[in-house]
């Protein structure tokens, strides 16, 4: 095969197969395997469009590394046939698909909370660059089980604001828009496939699908425009009982909810809200859900009692779901609003603080800048940031907290992290 | 922490049953060709199940010939793994009772009793028939009870005709549809042209509906036999990785 800028790509063997097309792995003149994806040409309405439409994808260039993006096109010829190459997958990374079949799972809490912000993040980066994805479902991303580091494929539909790539999408992962026949993929029906993901990935079920859809024998077009679009009811709509998860059937639903801390639930009400399901509005923007994210993420504590994690609530007590024993901590640390979204820690022992934290512009959510530390009737928060700490106490005392120094932590106190991103020690009482 | 530990998230049912004429006609070559196309389907279908979250492929599977026999599913439809654990070549034995089978089958298309009893926004079940065509019983009967069938009509139904004389207008009898009925007699193409009507199948009725106003018009939009027929047509190649080679020139 000719690639566009000349070279040859060798096909060595097949990767796969999907519904547009095949993926060759192929070796390029210069040595290096690329993998390419070439189309069953007859299911593509206007080949030479689409094939414009990746041309200027490819000059465009990919959002964010997340993206296995187009890299070459493959020559024009007059039949018509034509594919790409792209970056071959790493190893380490399972399809999102065998999450949900339960034939891979996350090593760790951090793993499962990171593959959420990672993904949020990349489609932050798409719709930044002014793209949106039109078809995203649990097919085209996968995820190291590990890290939660993300891969997403499939990119051949993405398309700039206001074009339409004439995918349908996958029933489920449809905004229910979309469904109903309203309108056309966009950035906004993205959000709402992105929540749907978001949800599937940390609760383990379909947030549509309970006792309401059981008593459907058969998913006829009639009913999946039903379930999914026209009488679409969130399993647990805080209005409206009559679609909740049926034990032993939705398992995960049933048992996962618990584990997490009502501003994650209040996200998924408000996703999944009768105004969001019927009117597409009030979803969260990603940056929302990043903001949400990283707030579960340091909520990830060790259930004093089980040593079980959990995600603790900052204010409120929270029960740990495996020895059903309550923890509230002493207190937490309250930031300024992002996004108009409370950005709270708790203050407990082992819980990390992350580089977001200490800069309110900072999006890393993965350097740790500071962990809770207890002794016997105190609590210090070490710095594990570069950054010189300013402590102001209720009584206007100063203290300061050099890299590396643990700082006792005072009811009331004011940590200024350095970036003037200041935060607030409020204890429970 | 017990939230990794994550229970599969419930599939559609997605009911693959196969109808498998084992009649003496169907001796030698032929049968040999359905002993190894199903055999080597079987680990394709397990590992569909473990890579598609929304669908959840069982199978039942019938053989006909003097006598009718659900080889698979007298009980209910199995996964594909048990089906795959415990398969046994089929052997060939005197008449074609085909009007039984469909009797058979349309009785185990219910929701009240057979195989979707536990069906839950089931996805539309893939019918094939293998045979060449030529029932020695009064196949009308149990065809006509068949085609009243809500599933059968709901189902994508294909039909594989075997040998030079199959007489494809039974065949066309039961799908409904003549693109649906195909002629092989090499066993990685049989095993392709099935596993592609249960992708499809799994697909076609997992797709989301193309933007339109035209609500109501349910009667086509459920017609799986024709989206597979349709699907079949734009694939358009069910080469095996061998062929590539005559690929190279484009």
């Amino acid at each position: 095969m000719k690639l566009a800028d000349g070279q040859t790509a060798t096909v060595v063997d097949k990767l796969g197969e999907g519904g547009q097309g095949i993926v060759y792995r192929v070796r390029l003149d210069s040595g290096e395997e690329r993998a390419l994806k070439w189309y069953f040409i007859s299911l593509i309405k206007e080949p030479q469009r689409f094939y414009r439409h990746l041309e200027s994808n490819i000059k465009v260039g990919s959002p964010a590394p997340e993206f296995v993006w187009p890299e070459q096109l493959t020559e024009w010829t007059a039949d018509g046939t034509f594919g790409y190459v792209m970056k071959i997958f790493p190893s380490g990374y399972e399809s999102f698909s065998k999450f949900l079949t339960a034939h891979a799972a996350f090593e760790n809490v951090t793993a499962m909370v990171d593959a959420a912000l990672n993904m949020v993040a990349a489609f932050n980066a798409l719709h930044s660059k002014g793209y949106n994805y039109q078809d995203l479902n649990d097919g085209n991303f996968s995820i190291n089980p590990a890290n939660g580091k993300v891969l997403i494929c499939d990119n051949d539909n993405i398309m700039g604001h206001g074009e339409y790539s004439g995918i349908e999408g996958k029933s489920g992962y449809v905004a229910p828009e979309v469904v109903r026949g309203e309108k056309q993929p966009d950035k906004l029906t993205d959000r709402y496939s992105l929540a749907t993901l978001l949800f599937m990935l940390l609760v383990g079920n379909h947030p549509l699908e309970g006792a309401r859809t059981v008593q459907i024998p058969a998913l006829t077009n009639k009913f999946e425009k039903k379930i999914y679009g026209t009488k679409p009811l969130f399993i647990f709509d805080p209005n409206d009982d009559s679609n909740r998860p049926v034990r032993g059937l939705h398992q995960n639903a049933a048992r996962m909810w618990k584990y997490f801390p009502s501003f994650i639930k209040d996200a998924f009400c408000r996703s999944f809200s009768q105004e969001s399901l019927l009117n597409a509005r009030g979803r969260l923007l990603e940056q929302d859900w990043f903001h949400v994210l990283v707030r579960l993420k340091s909520s990830i504590a060790q259930c004093p009692h089980c040593g079980e994690e959990i995600f603790l609530e900052s204010d409120r007590p929270t029960v740990c779901q495996s020895c059903k024993k309550s923890v509230t901590p002493v207190g937490y640390f309250k930031f300024g609003k992002r996004s108009n979204l409370d950005v709270t820690v708790p203050i407990f022992k082992g819980v990390k603080l992350y580089d977001y934290h200490m800069n309110s512009s900072s999006e890393d959510f993965e350097t740790v800048s500071a962990v809770v530390l207890e002794k016997p009737g105190k609590f210090g928060l070490q710095n594990k940031s570069a950054l010189r700490w300013n402590l102001t106490t209720a009584g206007g005392k100063n203290y300061v907290c050099q890299p590396g120094a643990v700082q006792t932590l005072a009811l009331n106190c004011k940590i200024d992290f350095g970036n003037r991103d200041i935060a607030q020690v409020v204890a429970n009482s | 922490m017990g939230i990794l530990d994550k229970a599969p998230m419930p599939g559609k049912l997605c009911a693959v049953i196969f109808l498998l004429d084992t009649s003496y006609s169907m001796q030698g070559a032929p049968i040999g060709t359905v002993n190894e196309a199903v055999e080597k389907i079987l680990p394709e279908l397990v590992s569909m199940n473990d890579e598609q979250p929304d669908s959840d492929i069982k199978v039942g599977m019938l053989t006909f010939d003097s006598e009718v026999k659900w080889i698979f599913g007298e009980t209910g439809l199995v996964s594909p793994e048990e089906v795959r654990d415990s398969w046994n070549d089929l052997n060939v034995n005197g008449a074609t009772s085909m009007g039984e089978a469909f009797s058979a089958l349309n009785e185990k298309l219910s929701v009240k009793h057979g195989f979707m009893k536990e069906a839950s926004c089931a996805r539309a079940p893939v019918l094939f028939l293998l045979s060449d065509g030529e029932p020695t019983d009064d196949y009308q009967a149990g065809l006509q009870d068949l085609k009243e069938n809500g599933w059968y009509k709901y189902a994508a139904r294909v039909a594989i005709g075997f040998g030079t004389d199959c007489n494809d207008e039974v065949l066309v009898e039961f799908t409904g549809n003549r693109e649906t009925v195909l002629h092989t007699d090499n066993v990685n193409e049989l095993k392709k042209l099935i596993k592609f009507a249960v992708v499809t199948s799994s697909k076609v009725a997992s797709r989301g509906k193309n933007i339109s106003t035209d609500a109501e018009n349910l009667e086509d939009a459920d017609d799986n036999t024709q989206k597979t027929a349709d699907a079949f047509k734009a694939q358009g190649s069910l080469i095996d990785n061998d062929d590539l080679s005559e690929w190279g020139a484009l």
